[in-house]
């Protein structure tokens, strides 16, 4: 599977097919099993440095541990550590680049609060600012709309489109392929740990065959009637 | 109030609360306020040293652990620190040989590392996460704590008060030589956690945000871990197994001022010194002309401590 630079990559299945497996183990995470044929251009992704990668790839889990006791702008500012020595001072073009990301994804509003005391979805909003202030070429998301109201979802579909479209790569994870409008130009199928399909949104959603083999016989895809992009639905049973 | 704003008046506090108790503490003696300049050289000096540097190391320990063990209530003896040092002095103790003094002081830090040492290597089958590590300290610390109960039942009646009292901490010195022996671990603990203070912030995301991040996990929490029981084993070789700082200071001090380590990690450094500076001021002054030993008074404070922790938990949920 190929992901040019300027594409938005959704990679779909039920729940247990290795959706975020496959982001780990392209990050090469402790304990799990590490991707050795995942290439950063010609480069192969283990070969290169943790410090390097963390610059060239960034990646934002489906529930990281809140930490405890940060703020907002705090919480942000960490994804600036690939760019700075451990014990660094925040600079202050980092912390406008900090503002500038929270403001991005609508929740400039909590910067000056504490992580431990907003509800999860603020958080969530917050963790994906950190992810756009590391301000990696690739980036990996795993389920990034989970906890999110359909309004911050759209707008972090829009986000992730136009950052693609300044020329990164974003692989993302989901279950709400429909949130996605037309935000995505592939869509990789997975189904118990293997690909079942990889191709445009067309030629993997419009297969009802195909997915209601990986995900059973009761869902539907339509195409969205409001935009663009499919929309997935309830198959009514009996 | 703003968060800078804050974090100033508590360092101002901080530091206007250590200048009062050293200046107490110099005061404070059997001898009285007019004691010979000898006393107040060769016994108080020492002696609020010893204070500052063990309340630091103690502080700074607690801290680094919660970040790393991504526990609130990781302390410096979660690691079996103060069983193993418990244990080495104990037998030493017990055998009643005739030592140089500086000797007890490493073998009580020799044991508290060997202690961690130990932790690290049970984790190993955990691939040392922070559960991991912490189930494996309070396997060493059970190990240790049953070895002293062993020792204590085998020891004649004059050792066992001797290990008894010698569990209870103790601050009296004549002399910079305690100063001097715990100097060495504070330094390089303290160097490699100050060095690491947005290292320690990556861990409170997580091992993977961390990870992601440019964070050799593994290798950064075996080099804080070390650096945590440098401080902590040091300190216990020289003043005993004080309790309970490692956990109130960075608590209260991470109220007052957030999480980030880049002033956490100072700020606790001197709120522990204040802590036990002032405790060993309480100590000498509640049974004077006798002293209450340190640790006796630490835990005081610290049982109703975990109380307020587990109430405020409680709310939270």
């Amino acid at each position: 599977m190929t992901v040019p630079p300027g594409c938005v990559t959704a990679v779909i299945g039920p729940n247990g097919s290795g959706k975020s497996t496959l982001l780990k183990g392209i990050m090469g995470f402790p304990g799990t099993v590490s991707s050795p044929g995942a290439f950063l251009g010609s480069r192969p992704l283990g070969s290169i440095g943790r410090r390097e990668r963390a610059a060239l790839v960034g990646y934002l889990p489906q529930s990281p541990p809140v930490p405890h006791g940060l703020t907002g702008l705090e919480t942000v500012l960490l994804g600036r550590h690939p760019h700075r020595d451990p014990w660094a001072a925040d600079s202050p073009s980092d912390r406008a680049a900090a503002m500038d990301a929270l403001e991005l994804v609508g929740a400039g509003k909590l910067a000056g609060k504490q992580v431990d005391r907003i509800s999860g979805g603020e958080f969530r909003l917050v963790n994906r600012a950190g992810g756009l202030v590391q301000e990696t070429p690739v980036i990996l998301l795993d389920e990034p709309t989970s906890s999110l109201d359909y309004g911050h979802a759209a707008d972090l579909w829009e986000i992730l489109s136009r950052l693609a479209a300044g020329g990164r790569t974003i692989v993302a994870t989901t279950h709400r392929i429909g949130m996605a409008g037309g935000s995505i130009q592939q869509v990789l199928l997975l189904s118990e740990g293997s690909p079942a399909g990889f191709g445009s949104p067309d030629e993997i959603l419009a297969r009802e065959d195909l997915m209601a083999e990986v995900y059973g016989t009761g869902i539907a895809v339509v195409r969205n009637p409001a935009g663009k992009g499919w929309v997935v639905c309830p198959r009514e049973r009996g | 109030m703003s968060q800078r704003t804050r974090i100033g008046a508590v360092t101002r506090v901080l530091f206007i609360l250590l200048a009062a108790g050293i200046a107490i503490s110099l005061i404070t003696g059997p001898a009285g306020i007019r004691a010979p300049g000898r006393i107040l050289i060769d016994l108080r000096m020492p002696r609020v040293l010893l204070a500052i540097v063990a309340g630091a190391s103690l502080a700074i320990s607690g801290c680094v652990l919660q970040a790393v063990l991504r526990n609130p209530l990781a302390t410096p003896y979660t690691l079996g620190i103060s069983a193993g040092a418990g244990v080495t002095a104990g037998v030493l103790i017990l055998s009643g040989a005739v030592i140089p003094v500086f000797l007890v002081y490493l073998a009580g830090a020799a044991g508290a590392l060997a202690a961690g040492c130990l932790t690290w290597f049970i984790a190993g089958r955990s691939r040392r996460d922070p559960s991991g590590l912490i189930l494996a300290g309070v396997t060493v610390n059970l190990l240790g704590a049953s070895f002293l109960l062993l020792i204590e039942y085998m020891s004649p009646a004059s050792r066992l008060v001797e290990i008894v009292r010698w569990m209870m901490g103790d601050l009296a010195v004549a002399g910079y030589g305690r100063v001097l022996f715990l100097l060495p671990f504070f330094a390089a603990g303290i160097t490699a956690a100050f060095m690491r203070t947005g290292t320690l912030n990556q861990f409170l995301s997580g091992t993977e945000m961390a990870e992601s991040r440019g964070v050799n996990t593994l290798r950064e929490r075996f080099i804080l871990l070390l650096a945590a029981a440098r401080l902590a084993g040091g300190t216990v070789g020289a003043v005993g197994p004080v309790g309970f700082i490692g956990l109130i200071v960075p608590h209260a001090v991470r109220r007052l001022a957030g999480g980030d380590y880049r002033r956490l990690l100072p700020l606790s450094a001197l709120g522990g010194a204040v802590l036990l500076v002032w405790s060993d001021v309480v100590s000498r002054l509640v049974v004077s002309p006798a002293e209450l030993p340190i640790g006796v008074l630490l835990s005081l404070l610290g049982g109703p401590f975990f109380l307020y922790l587990l109430l405020r938990r409680n709310e939270a949920d």
